[in-house]
């Protein structure tokens, strides 16, 4: 049905006006002027619409252009077939070792990136010391080290010096001139047989052993007393009594790592708790680490060492020997209650000296046979191969030399060029060689005098074998390629006396033939464990053969040589840097001393009396002078230091090692002085002051606690009437009230106890924490002016004795007039992860925050820079980025150099200029360990994590773990009476519990 | 406000001959529409030059980072907000005139409030740049505030204070800006009104159409009082909240309930001094002697003295409850500034602080000028070394002896600070150039009741007791604008 209805639009439509009639024709009401805009008019407007649709073209197609610029790709180009047992985010470990140390090596995507201790190897000769940890920076030392073979300084292939090296072999062995092998000991099976691969093809090659720091005194006395030239092991486990003559055997003296390991095991908590506790007496002139974790240290001029020895055996032995002590009252006392405490524990006592003199431990072993040290802690079958060094050998080389007896002269490990007592010597007989060559990996001092340079690779490039101690072998295996151009020094020799055979057969072979000979072990068994041990020999008797009356007359000879006007110098080695090898290791440069903490020199040590009386002052330089030799070093005032005596690090003043390590300190080696065959490290010396002034760059410029309770000490004596001595840890009365709320943690909650008594201060900790999360080393200025980065340090404090009291404040200790007799503490601060942390508190940006496993997190990308995170801080942890270090050319450290930063661990950021950092107690770590935890379906164990820094401990000094788990160790430990919270009063309430330190003092 | 007759026992705020209306306007804008003289344009490139110094020095730092100051890793703050507190306290003393003298209805601030308030400001904007210049990554400066991101629920800490501290510096400027401006409107339209061309078009924006009606004088009253209001408790709040950036840590030396009091009670001193030094010039080299006159000066001083011996009374019990509190590390903290590596800067500090404003108990020390205006510097070095003192020797030496150190200056610290002072003075100068420098209308309120010239008229008109007549001329002794023929004149039938 169709409506009716009629719509209309308009009154015009109804009504049909003749207006509306006539416009209703069209389509539109009213014409649309499309002609217009189409004709030529529309198109000659101002901005016509295709000048639009042009200048629209253009503009899209100049944005594009512009933003083709290429950006930086950066490739993560996925393996096409992938490695078997390489996931990319997960780290492969590699067994290896280094200076004779069981380590795993830690790689990332074929990168290594850390040296960690091999858990295997517990209690064997394990690698956890700072140069061990650091060395794997020394593989990317690539811009310091030769990327070829070098003939007169220019790079040559492989195959032209393989001729010439064999013309000049050939040449010489013709002429029945010596083939010299000269290098530091090699106690490497797989290095010695290649030797005898070579002598095969060229008999009249002779290797000379000799080492920059020398221990042949103590072979040649041990070959008199006992007819053995060895070097025995100590087992300081078995040492209630530890009596040590000058020697640092906590730190560079012969196996110090090692020793430490035994030594610590009489002092640590277990120790304590089962009332056990060794006493340990020093006498040395210069602090050493040893001394300052001695519970009597007795400071001794070097030329007193002896006298002190002779005493000690009169003492001992009842005899009366010439020469004893004379004029030091202390020492005598201290002499006299020492013997008694040494017979008193016959056959768990030591003796060590540290002198490289025969006399001297001719003396020593004879108190050694008197107090029943041989076979319990002294043990000469199993002895140590690591230093078989002979300056004898040395000078018959050199003398050969000058005769024109050497035709060719080869260098493995070697640098007597700087590390010789007279350089020159050596230059005037190389000079008189043939044909000289060096395996050195760079062009070091001695390197780059010879004729050809045949570079060698990296231990972490290479196949090979060490054997640091009889019946203990570790194996070398590579874990990257080799970077450049390089060759192991086994394989040159092995080419060159023409044995067609690979390394890593040669060495397997080794093994099979002779390490693994009638063991069950395969060759695959110790590429995983890493080393083989064959248990320890029983142990022979021995009867003492040694002239005492003889060493005592030398000894007294000698020290007439030293005293008189003018301070009696004392060589020592560096803790960080050791013999010098290790000088372009920015890593060990920035580590401070464990004792002076100083970091990027060395200097001379002397008392703050004889500073005085010299009439200098802080940052006074000196000229010391003495053997035909003089430097000027700047002045360090060290108490304990013996008066009259001074002290300076060999292993500075490297010219040609790298960037880092070049002219860095000054070269102590000339003062040493070769006497019968023996290096003798002491030498009598002028002071004198020089005008100019140098800083030394030391972390720590505040040496005492100002009677603060931050370091809580007692004796072992108070500690075994009350474990609790000491530590505040009395009826738990008091109250606390918190304006926060408390945090709760669930789940874990992460905590650490760190034990006073077992921390020596080596510093080992400090660089592993460096290594694993990518703290910047900032180099000399900006440590001097107190910016060093590192996350953990080991602050350091000194008592001051005197007349039976101890002082610890500036002001008392200003009078002070003895500054011999000094008590030190170690102790490792690093952040508390406070509960009530007063860092989270004032952070605007809530950069710094607390985590539900007790953690007190750092978000780098949130921070913005106020510092007053660091400046609320009690402890001082807090680190701030003052300039761009990764990216900042003022810096060359290892963060901006494109080779050393592939040794930066991808679990960790690296931090931009302006953000703040600290202790995160290796957040990553504990992140891996409960992924991995999880992936199995298990709970996570103690003991699956380690911290960086625990986990390099040798001396087990500090404790990480899970607090809510209550049979952790870490429970145990911090249940324990000793331990306190530092700063507990302010009530931030820290979760790093210290045991306090315990000192079995005589007067206790 | 004030038309009705004031006694002649109160001495005159405006001293001077024939001071008329139109002689106000004519003396205050001398400088603002006439090209400046000699003095000012020395002054200016001065100035200048340390502004430009200042450029440089934070440029340096910007593109370096912090690394380029003396800080370290125990010394976190240190010139840079020594100098933020210092500039931060010299501010107080504009509003404290603004707001507070206005409610406590002290006319002599009228003539003196204009240019305290452009202080405040100028002062204020240095103290700002060292917000954002101490931080390490100052391009995120913004994060300070909490603006909605998008970086997921990022908050900013309201438990710190700084976050605080970021609240109440731009309250206070923002505040202190609004002020300053509002009381500016009446003399830009006067400005206007008198100049030509383009300047009278700049002005007559800036005057926001001022048109001097009865309605506007009526509004322009009730927002200067409304203002006022908001201002007084920032006066207090400002230097509190400062002083809690120290307060709330946990660090002996900061670690102190006696903070905000002692803070604002130095802030008002520094500012005063400040004030001092500033208008001392002022008047001399702009011939304002007649509306800044020796009675503001004096009361300047007694200002200066007081609160000199309020900050005076909070240093001795600082150290008394130091040594109450038997915190060892306390009572170290407070021994280390008395007698430590820095005690020559607390000592600085005792002297220039405490010793120096107790000479203003003497008249005749407070009412010279030359003495005056040297003691005003005294105090603000006196005001930077407590900051000093407060921040360096509290930090150098806190808990961890291991850690002490010390802290010294590079040329940046010394450059940024310096510079600062610079653009203080840049910004000041410019101020005076294109601003009047004294509130014209506010002056003019008080030519009917409080000057000299009305009281003579008065006076001869017989309006007072002759024993208070002669009182009021002595009290004229004093002044250097008054000639002993204007104190002649009071006699006179």
């Amino acid at each position: 049905m169709d409506s009716n209805k009629k719509y209309w639009k308009g009154l015009e439509e109804l009504q049909q006006t003749p207006a509306f009639v006539e416009k209703s024709k069209g389509e539109f009401a009213e014409p649309i002027p499309v002609e217009d805009v189409l004709n030529e008019a529309g198109l000659s407007t101002k901005t016509p619409r295709r000048d639009f649709l042009k200048a629209l073209g253009f503009g899209l197609g100049a944005v594009t252009l512009a933003a083709c610029n290429r950006t930086p790709v950066h490739k993560a180009v996925p393996y096409v077939i992938k490695p078997e047992e390489v996931t990319p985010g997960i780290p492969n470990y590699y067994a290896s070792s280094f200076n004779g140390q069981s380590v795993l090596i830690r790689t990332r995507e074929g990168r290594p990136i850390l040296v960690e201790a091999n858990p295997n190897a517990v209690g064997l000769v394990q690698g956890t010391e700072s140069a061990t940890v650091s060395s794997v920076l020394d593989l990317y030392d690539m811009t310091n080290k030769l990327q070829n073979p070098q003939i007169a300084g220019k790079d040559v292939e492989w195959s032209k010096l393989d001729t010439t090296v064999k013309q000049a072999l050939v040449k010489a062995s013709n002429s029945g001139k010596q083939i010299t092998l000269v290098s530091r000991t090699i106690n490497s099976p797989s290095t010695l047989q290649a030797i005898a691969k070579f002598k095969e093809s060229f008999p009249n090659t002779n290797l000379v052993q000799f080492d920059a720091i020398s221990y042949s005194g103590i072979r040649k006395a041990n070959e008199q007393s006992f007819g053995r030239a060895v070097i025995p092991a100590y087992n300081f486990e078995n040492a209630l009594v530890v009596l040590s003559v000058g020697a640092d055997f906590l730190g560079t003296w012969l196996d110090g790592e090692e020793h430490t390991q035994d030594y610590i095991k009489n002092r640590n908590y277990k120790s304590l708790e089962g009332g056990k506790m060794s006493r340990h007496i020093q006498f040395e002139s210069g602090m050493s680490m040893t001394g300052t974790n001695a519970d009597v240290r007795i400071a001794v001029k070097p030329s007193e060492e002896g006298a002190v020895l002779v005493s000690l055996y009169n003492e001992v032995t009842g005899s009366s020997l010439p020469g004893a002590l004379t004029g030091n009252q202390r020492a005598a006392t201290a002499i006299k209650l020492a013997a008694q405490e040494l017979l008193k524990n016959r056959g768990k006592a030591v003796v060590v000296a540290g002198a490289n003199n025969v006399d001297a431990q001719i003396l020593a072993n004879a108190i050694n046979v008197a107090i029943g040290a041989y076979g319990t802690v002294i043990d000469l079958d199993n002895f140590s191969k690591k230093y078989q060094g002979s300056e004898d050998a040395f000078a018959t080389f050199l003398a050969d030399a000058n005769a024109g007896r050497v035709g060719v002269a080869m260098f493995l490990n070697s640098n007597p060029l700087y590390d010789y007592a007279d350089t020159k010597v050596v230059k005037d007989a190389l000079s008189k060689v043939d044909f000289t060559l060096s395996f050195a990996d760079r062009a070091d001092e001695t390197a780059s005098e010879l004729k050809a340079i045949a570079p060698t690779s990296n231990y972490l490039e290479s196949w090979g074998d060490e054997s640091s101690r009889e019946g203990y072998y570790t194996i070398v295996q590579p874990t990257i390629n080799p970077v450049f151009n390089t060759r192991q020094a086994e394989q040159s020799l092995l080419v060159w006396s023409g044995n067609i055979i690979n390394i890593f057969d040669f060495v397997k072979n080794v093994w099979e033939t002779q390490i693994l000979a009638g063991s069950a072990k395969k060759w695959k068994d110790v590429l995983q464990t890493g080393f083989e041990y064959k248990g320890k020999l029983t142990a022979n008797a021995y009867t003492f053969t040694g002239n005492v009356q003889g060493a005592a007359t030398n000894l007294q000879a000698y020290a007439k040589t030293l005293a008189g006007e003018g301070f009696e110098l004392s060589l020592y080695e560096s803790a960080a840097i050791r013999d010098g090898r290790f000088a372009n290791n920015a890593f060990l440069q920035e580590l401070p001393d464990p004792v002076s903490k100083v970091t990027w020199d060395n200097y001379v040590a002397l008392n703050p009396k004889d500073i005085e009386a010299l009439g200098l002052g802080e940052n006074s330089v000196v000229t010391v002078e003495g053997n035909n030799y003089s430097v000027e070093l700047p002045v360090l005032a060290q108490p304990g230091q013996a008066l009259g005596s001074a002290s300076v690090a060999v292993g500075y003043g490297r010219t040609k090692v790298g960037k880092a390590g070049n002219n860095v300190g000054v070269n102590a080696y000339p003062f040493a002085t070769v006497k019968n065959g023996v290096t003798q490290t002491a030498a009598k010396v002028k002071i004198s002051k020089v005008s100019r002034t140098y800083e030394l760059a030391q972390t720590q410029t505040h040496h005492t606690i100002e009677g603060r309770n931050i370091i809580r000490e007692t004796t072992f004596a108070k500690y075994l009437k009350n474990p609790a001595s000491e530590s505040g840890r009395f009826a738990d009365s008091h109250k606390s009230y918190d304006l926060w709320n408390k945090f709760e943690s669930p789940g874990h909650k992460w905590v650490m106890a760190v034990d006073l008594n077992a921390c020596t201060g080596c510093g080992a900790c400090i660089v592993a924490c460096n290594i694993e999360n990518n703290i910047p080393v900032v180099g000399r200025d900006e440590v001097r002016r107190r910016r060093e980065m590192h996350w953990l340090r080991i602050d350091r404090y000194y008592t001051i004795e005197e007349d039976g009291v101890d002082y610890t404040k500036e002001d008392d200790i200003a009078n002070l007039n003895d500054f011999q007799n000094v008590k030190v503490v170690h102790q490792p601060m690093m952040c508390q992860h406070c509960d009530h942390a007063p860092c989270e508190t004032v952070c605007p940006v809530l950069a710094t925050v607390h985590s539900s496993e007790g953690l007190n997190h750092m978000a780098y990308n949130r921070c913005f820079g106020t510092r007053y995170c660091a400046n609320n801080c009690p402890y001082k942890v807090r680190r701030f980025n003052w300039f761009n270090y990764w990216n900042d050319s003022r810096f060359d450290n290892y963060l901006n150099n494109e080779f050393t930063q592939l040794v930066l661990n991808p679990d960790v950021t690296t931090r931009s200029r302006g953000v703040m950092e600290k202790c995160s107690m290796c957040i990553q770590r504990i992140q891996a360990g409960k992924l991995q935890a999880k992936i199995e379906g298990r709970p996570l164990k103690d003991g699956d994590i380690k911290l960086a820094c625990s986990g390099v401990c040798s001396a087990n000094a500090m404790i990480f773990g899970d607090a809510n788990d209550p049979n952790s160790e870490v429970s145990k430990a911090l249940r324990s009476e000793r331990i306190y919270y530092v700063l507990e009063e302010i009530n931030v309430q820290p979760n790093i519990g210290y045991m306090t330190k315990v000192r079995n003092s005589f007067e206790a | 406000m004030s038309s009705h007759n004031e006694s002649i026992l109160r001495e005159p705020l405006i001293t001077g001959k024939n001071i008329t209306y139109a002689k106000v306007t004519d003396d205050i804008l001398l400088p603002v529409e006439n090209k400046p003289n000699k003095a000012w344009w020395i002054g200016f490139i001065v100035a200048a030059l340390g502004a430009m110094l200042w450029v440089v020095s934070v440029g340096y730092t910007f593109w370096t980072g912090i690394g380029a100051w003396g800080l370290n890793k125990t010394v976190g703050w240190a010139w840079d907000i020594t100098d933020f507190v210092w500039w931060v306290g010299i501010g107080h003393a504009g509003t404290l005139i603004s707001a507070v003298l206005l409610l406590f209805r002290q006319n002599w601030r009228n003539s003196i409030n204009r240019s305290a308030e452009a202080m405040t400001i100028f002062a204020v904007i240095c103290a700002a740049t060292y917000v954002v210049a101490h931080m390490g990554r100052p391009w995120l400066a913004y994060w300070i505030f909490p603006l909605p991101n998008q970086f997921g629920s990022l908050w900013v800490n309201f438990n710190s204070p700084l976050v605080w501290d970021a609240f109440a510096i731009s309250t206070y400027f923002t505040v202190s800006l609004v002020f300053w401006y509002c009381g500016l409107l009446p003399d830009i339209a006067s400005v206007r009104d008198r100049a030509t061309g383009l300047k009278q078009k700049i002005y007559g924006v800036l005057s926001f159409g001022w048109n001097g009606s009865v309605k506007t004088w009526q509004r322009f009253e009730i927002v200067s009082l409304i203002l006022a209001g908001i201002s007084t408790p920032l006066v207090l709040s400002v230097h509190t909240i400062v002083s809690m950036d120290f307060a709330t840590s946990v660090i002996p030396g900061w670690h102190t309930t006696i903070f905000p009091p002692y803070f604002v009670a130095g802030a008002i001193f520094s500012g005063f001094a400040m004030v001092q030094t500033l208008l001392l010039i002022l008047r001399k080299v702009m011939n304002f002697e007649d509306y800044i006159t020796m009675f503001h000066i004096e009361s300047m001083n007694k200002i200066i003295m007081t609160t000199g011996s309020i900050v005076g009374i909070a240093y001795l019990t600082e150290l008394f409850v130091a040594w109450y509190s038997g915190s060892e590390y306390e009572m170290y903290a407070f021994a280390n500034r008395v007698a430590g590596p820095y005690a020559w800067a607390y000592w600085a500090m005792m002297t220039c602080n405490v010793i120096s404003p107790q000479l203003f108990w003497f008249k005749k020390i407070r009412t010279s000028i030359p003495i005056s205006w040297i003691l005003s510097i005294v105090v603000n070095i006196g005001m930077w070394f407590e900051r000093f003192v407060i921040i360096v020797t509290s930090l150098h030496r806190d808990y961890l002896p291991s850690s002490w150190a010390m802290f010294y200056p590079t040329w940046t610290d010394v450059g940024i600070f310096v510079g600062s002072i610079g653009l203080f003075f840049t910004l000041f100068l410019l101020f005076l150039r294109f601003l009047p420098g004294i509130a014209i209308a506010e002056v003019k309120l008080l030519l009917k009741s409080a000057s000299l010239q009305q009281k003579t008229k008065l006076a001869q008109e017989g309006a007072f007791p002759a024993e208070q007549v002669q009182h009021f001329a002595n009290s004229l002794d004093k002044y250097d604008s008054v000639t002993q023929e204007d104190i002649n004149a009071l006699k006179q039938k």
